[in-house]
């Protein structure tokens, strides 16, 4: 298979273009069914909330320790950065500012779906295209139930409840980063980065906060999910599916973060 | 009661099933035989709704079906009592009688031991019986089997068969056996429907398929390379 992909290419990079187009167009149809089921599940209230519970803790709790490290270093990094370029202007005073404003309003949701795709939404995945290839989805299906309702929603109702917990938490430990390193580099107080941070932050950026969390992990559940669903054949197709879920939920993710700050922009402070 | 007419199905442009009819009474067991991608399986899973057919007609008496998977298809997540649990559902039992549909059934396959076992911690023929334990908690009147007896070491088919015998009896539903286990259709089916290539090419009791003259039979029954199916050589 690779090696026909490999001759399309030389023959044709539209040919390729074609090829990802018809199957993004397909996965977006299948992604829009699970999608629909979902809410539709959800509004009758048929919702298996011992599961949902179960959901939750895998995709949150067990995503604690993963996110605090990136995080971390993440903010690290970042702070540096800023930090050093404010400090030639004589900025250090906005230093807690605009540390915050980049953690809330860009690198703490992002960097929590980032780790819960790769995490989660891969594991999401593989299990469910396992499923479909040992005949579990067929065998709910005999016994009428429907797998969006069985699999999808208890993993959706978790990921909504968790992730705008793990981005608040990856937001905290990102300014913790950001406030140890501006101690360190420029030698501004806990207390200076933090009323800088009062000042610059309003509601606003916490609402834009909870959206991104909120759409970043239905991306990754409905893509992870509709993905698996609609995978069959053998153990190469498992990896096959792994891997789209996880290219698929980023790069749509990524698209709708800018748009959503595009929207919710109300220009500079 | 099942009743098939002119059922057709291609995939990707192949026709895989071309003009199939047949009926299965209540009571009754039928062996669909016939070599690997005949068409066996399409028609089983035609008959279950998991897939559409392109033309014909499926008629069933009833809308409870018991489907005993190939590779049991147990769901690895949940215990096997909530294997079971999950295909009474639909009912909405008091817990104190579902526990006790559950408990019968496996008693009966002879796996009461192992309620609380997951799939995982199971031999194969067990969890082919924990397959059998679900396809029949709800007293189905329709009862399918997709190779049950394949992987299995000859004396767990036999164990199969004779599971396969005793449900039939107990439970006087309509059965189709998809297998191409010799074994497993002279033993359990009342009729055997032999396919090829999308067509049925002989019908009739498994007692008769060693005295017939029709090639095809006489060819699958006996295992033999000479015939009209298989051509080509090594």
């Amino acid at each position: 298979m690779q090696a026909a992909q490999a001759k399309k290419i030389v023959a044709s990079p539209f040919l390729l273009f074609e090829d990802w187009m018809t199957v993004g167009v397909g996965l977006c149809g299948q992604v829009g069914i699970v999608i629909a089921k979902t809410f539709y599940y959800i509004l009758r209230m048929q919702i298996d909330w011992q599961e949902s519970l179960r959901q939750a803790y895998f995709i949150g709790v067990k995503s604690f320790l993963v996110v605090g490290i990136t995080s971390l270093f993440t903010g690290l990094a970042m702070s540096l950065q800023i930090v050093m370029q404010l400090v030639q202007f004589g900025g250090e005073s906005a230093i807690g500012g605009v540390v915050s404003l980049a953690l809330i309003r860009q690198i703490g949701p992002i960097t929590a779906a980032i780790i819960v795709a790769g995490r989660v939404g891969s594991s999401i995945a593989a299990e469910l295209t396992t499923m479909n290839i040992s005949e579990q989805i067929d065998a709910l299906k005999v016994m009428r139930i429907d797998p969006v309702k069985f699999l999808v929603v208890p993993r959706f109702i978790g990921a909504m409840a968790m992730m705008p917990v793990l981005s608040i938490y990856s937001m905290a430990i990102g300014l913790l980063a950001g406030m140890i390193i501006a101690q360190v580099v420029a030698d501004v107080s806990f207390g200076v980065f933090l009323d800088s941070v009062k000042s610059t932050i309003i509601d606003q950026d916490f609402y834009v906060h909870f959206l991104k969390s909120a759409i970043n992990a239905a991306i990754v559940i409905f893509y992870s999910c509709a993905i698996g669903l609609n995978t069959r054949g053998g153990a190469e197709d498992v990896g096959h599916a792994v891997t789209r879920a996880v290219v698929w939920s980023m790069t749509v993710m990524f698209i709708v973060n800018y748009v959503v700050t595009d929207l919710t922009y109300e220009g500079p402070r | 009661m099942i009743s098939v007419r002119n059922l057709r199905k291609s995939f990707n442009g192949r026709e895989v099933l071309k003009d199939v009819s047949f009926d299965v009474w209540p009571g009754e067991m039928l062996a669909l035989i016939g070599p690997s991608g005949c068409g066996k399986s399409t028609t089983l899973k035609l008959i279950t709704g998991l897939l559409e057919p392109d033309d014909g007609e499926i008629v069933l008496n009833s809308k409870e079906i018991g489907l005993v998977f190939q590779g049991s298809a147990l769901l690895n997540s949940l215990t096997v009592r909530e294997n079971l649990a999950l295909a009474l559902r639909e009912r909405k039992l008091p817990k104190r009688e579902q526990d006790r549909i559950i408990m019968e059934d496996l008693t009966l396959v002879g796996l009461a031991d192992y309620v609380d076992s997951f799939p995982t911690q199971l031999s194969g023929g067990q969890q082919k019986r924990t397959s059998f334990a679900r396809a029949i908690v709800n007293d189905p009147k329709i009862v399918l089997y997709d190779e049950p007896t394949t992987g299995l070491d000859p004396v767990m088919s036999t164990i199969i068969e004779d599971y396969m015998i005793e449900l039939e009896n107990q439970l006087h539903a309509a059965g189709i056996v998809v297998t191409h286990q010799f074994s497993t259709w002279t033993r359990t089916a009342h009729r055997a429907i032999l396919m090829h290539d999308g067509v049925i090419v002989w019908e009739g009791k498994p007692d008769d398929a060693m005295r017939s003259s029709n090639p095809y039979i006489v060819q699958f029954a006996k295992a033999t390379k000479d015939g009209p199916m298989l051509t080509g050589t090594i």
